[in-house]
């Protein structure tokens, strides 16, 4: 940081301009560095890892106020045993590479424990640091390739893809019996997952994709993948791909003539997937999810109504994994007395819970929750599939 | 055929956008010899602001556009302005200045609009034209008439109006321009103004496509940027050519590729290059750095 802003200043002529700049760009993960806590006295200090800015921001920002609002109750109920959670805000840009950076400043800060990533593919980059250091870490990512890291020390707080896929590959083709699938998925981390999830699942029922296309997470123009998904005239088509870029994709296929029933995941069912579609090309859309909406029952109920009052807007699937995760970490947290390391892992592998986006009891490759739910897009809402 | 079509029209729908992009680089690159890395980020902010009037204050698009287009060509004569001691002598300092800027812009961006983004409804409706098997979106004949508007109304000016061809002859040799009386300042801030507007159009022109986000900067940057000098640096002709040359080779890398699409794109982009370091309409005259 220092550094930086000595090699801006020197530039004279424009020495306002780039001081601002070092101030404004860089600040992000900069930042000052803190004293390791002490253990037993002062507050806890927990670090939260997310893209808080770029294409994927939204999944940081929906993953930050879940995690927000779980802390400012356990905070204003006293805390743990007293001691206040403090959480550290890290932007990791969406870039693996950035993420890893912040893993190492996390250590050093000395978090005693670390929300994140939500994208699969920067948790996987910081898995080894953090399990080096024994912190442990809930991410929001649902790669199944994060159940295969062998660190004693990453959690999940929702289904991995491989039970998104199941579950829908189940509906489409058991229940409702259709035959013609297409696929189309991105080859960053998560659609990757999704790709060979959904394939795998659809193979273990005698079911070929009519049509597999492979983006990748940055396209924006679908054509070409498009076209030759719609000469397929499928019945379904599963998209693997983050919210965003689903929406894309949703869109493009109804301008290209392409009616088939779109199905996917847990991206599906969020608002920035409705606004970039549209909600007339959204309609419809099959989506496999833990978290079917606010009016579930009366936990998503309340959790609702306190998010609405914290942020002014209504929680979706993100936010509630975020939330649950938080409420896991504070009850370990509870149990080992403020104590992190690998007594803190252990604590949340013991913890049972009975969360907004199902019920918690966690394995050994760290997956939480075992199940998901079916619903449809209706007017925007998610229906569940009786 | 089908797949060969339409993968040709996605292509030049995005190609027209990143020809605009271009023609903002090349503008700016022909009159003063400088590289605006902060382009970029004018059309990311060009196209929050056409958004915002679009969405939030449900003005008409085209009035939403033109207002995009007047703000930040306000935005592009405060850049040439503060960058102004610097022109005709530092032009390493300009650069970086105008990387400054960039950051400025987008961290700016985030600071107003957030980092999550919006999306941006089609305001030409999203029922495509069908003919011969082939659909061609209604928006993207708008994005192809609008660029080709753009470039002709660009082109007159430069070619048939006092300011215009005063203009160039800055371009050719700004110390004899301002001999004949010619403001070589005044020529800049014309040039840099038009570039943001351009940047502006191209940036609102892809809300309704893309998803207007900070991450535009990159989306439309790189891309737009690699465009002008596959069409050759500097040249308005090569702008437009390059640009769509650039969003039909991206259609067809996506096609054949699928997943290395881009290192397909940029590997050929490369190749073109090194055999023709000058771009297709490649001139040499413009290089005043």
């Amino acid at each position: 940081m220092n550094h930086r802003m000595n090699r801006w200043a020197r530039i004279a002529p424009v020495a306002v301009l780039g001081v601002s700049l070092a101030v404004t760009g860089c600040a992000a993960p900069g930042g000052q560095a803190t004293a390791a806590t002490k253990p037993d006295t002062g507050p806890i200090n927990i670090a939260s890892i997310s893209p808080q800015s770029g294409q994927f921001s939204s999944l940081g920002a929906w993953e930050l106020k879940g995690v927000k609002l779980a802390v400012a109750e356990v905070n204003a109920a006293g805390g743990i045993n007293g001691r206040k959670l403090e959480i550290s805000v890290m932007d990791d840009q969406g870039d693996p590479t950035v993420a890893t950076n912040l893993a190492r400043k996390a250590v050093s800060d000395g978090a005693v424990f670390v929300f994140g990533s939500a994208m699969s593919g920067n948790t996987l980059a910081m898995a080894p640091i953090l399990a080096g250091a024994k912190i442990p870490e809930i991410t929001s990512g649902s790669s199944p390739k994060l159940a295969t890291t062998g660190s004693k020390f990453l959690f999940l707080n929702s289904p991995p893809s491989t039970v998104f896929d199941q579950t829908l590959a189940n509906y489409l083709v058991d229940t409702k019996a259709y035959k013609s699938i297409a696929m189309i998925s991105n080859n960053g981390s998560y659609g990757k997952g999704e790709h060979d999830a959904f394939l795998a699942a659809l193979a273990a029922k005698g079911v070929t994709p009519v049509a597999n296309q492979v983006v990748t997470p940055d396209q924006k123009d679908f054509s070409s993948a498009l076209t030759s998904i719609g000469q397929k005239k499928p019945q379904v088509l599963f998209i693997g791909a983050e919210e965003v870029e689903s929406g894309l994709i949703a869109k493009q296929a109804r301008q290209l003539g392409i009616t088939a029933i779109i199905a996917g995941g847990a991206p599906l069912g969020t608002p920035v997937y409705l606004n970039t579609a549209g909600v007339k090309v959204a309609e419809g859309s099959i989506v496999s999810t833990p978290y079917l909406g606010n009016d579930t029952d009366a936990k998503t109920i309340k959790f609702a109504a306190d998010y609405q009052k914290a942020y002014g807007e209504a929680p979706e699937f993100h936010g509630a994994k975020a939330y649950d995760g938080a409420e896991i970490v504070i009850k370990a947290l509870l149990a080992t007395n403020g104590a992190g390391g690998a007594k803190l892992a252990e604590a949340i592998r013991a913890v049972k819970y009975v969360g907004l986006v199902g019920t918690f009891a966690f394995d050994q490759t760290g997956i939480g929750v075992h199940a998901t739910t079916i619903a449809i897009i209706t007017n925007g809402k998610q229906i569940a599939v009786k | 055929m089908q797949i060969f079509l339409q993968t040709l029209i996605g292509g030049i729908g995005f190609g027209a956008i990143y020809a605009l992009v271009a023609l903002g680089f090349t503008l700016v690159y022909r009159t003063m010899g400088l590289v605006n890395f902060a382009h970029g980020d004018i059309a990311m902010v060009g196209a929050y602001i056409a958004t915002t009037f679009y969405i939030s204050t449900k003005l008409p698009f085209a009035v939403a556009m033109a207002s995009a287009i007047i703000c930040t060509a306000v935005v592009g004569l405060v850049i040439e302005r503060v960058l102004r001691p610097l022109e005709n002598k530092d032009f390493d300092l300009m650069l970086i200045g105008t990387i400054g800027f960039g950051i400025v812009l987008e961290a700016l961006a985030a600071l107003i609009w957030g980092a999550t983004g919006s999306a941006v409804p089609s305001p030409v409706g999203t029922q495509p034209i069908h003919i011969l098997g082939i659909y061609i979106p209604k928006y993207d004949l708008v994005i192809i008439a609008v660029a080709a508007v753009a470039t002709v109304v660009l082109w007159l000016f430069l070619d048939r109006t006092k300011r215009g061809i005063a203009m160039q002859a800055v371009a050719m040799d700004h110390e004899e321009a301002t001999a004949i009386g010619v403001h070589v300042g005044n020529s800049n801030a014309i040039a840099f103004a038009i570039g943001a507007g351009l940047a502006a159009l191209a940036g609102g022109l892809a809300g309704p496509v893309l998803y207007v986000s900070p991450t535009l900067t990159a989306s439309l940057g790189i891309k737009g940027f690699a465009a002008a000098i596959l069409g050759g640096f500097g040249n308005i002709k090569g702008a437009i050519v390059g640009g769509l040359a650039f969003g039909i080779l991206d259609a067809f890398a996506a096609g054949q590729f699928q997943g290395y699409s881009e290192l397909v794109t940029f590997v050929a982009f490369a190749a073109v290059v090194i055999v023709r370091p000058t771009g297709i309409f490649g001139e040499s005259t413009v290089n005043r750095a």
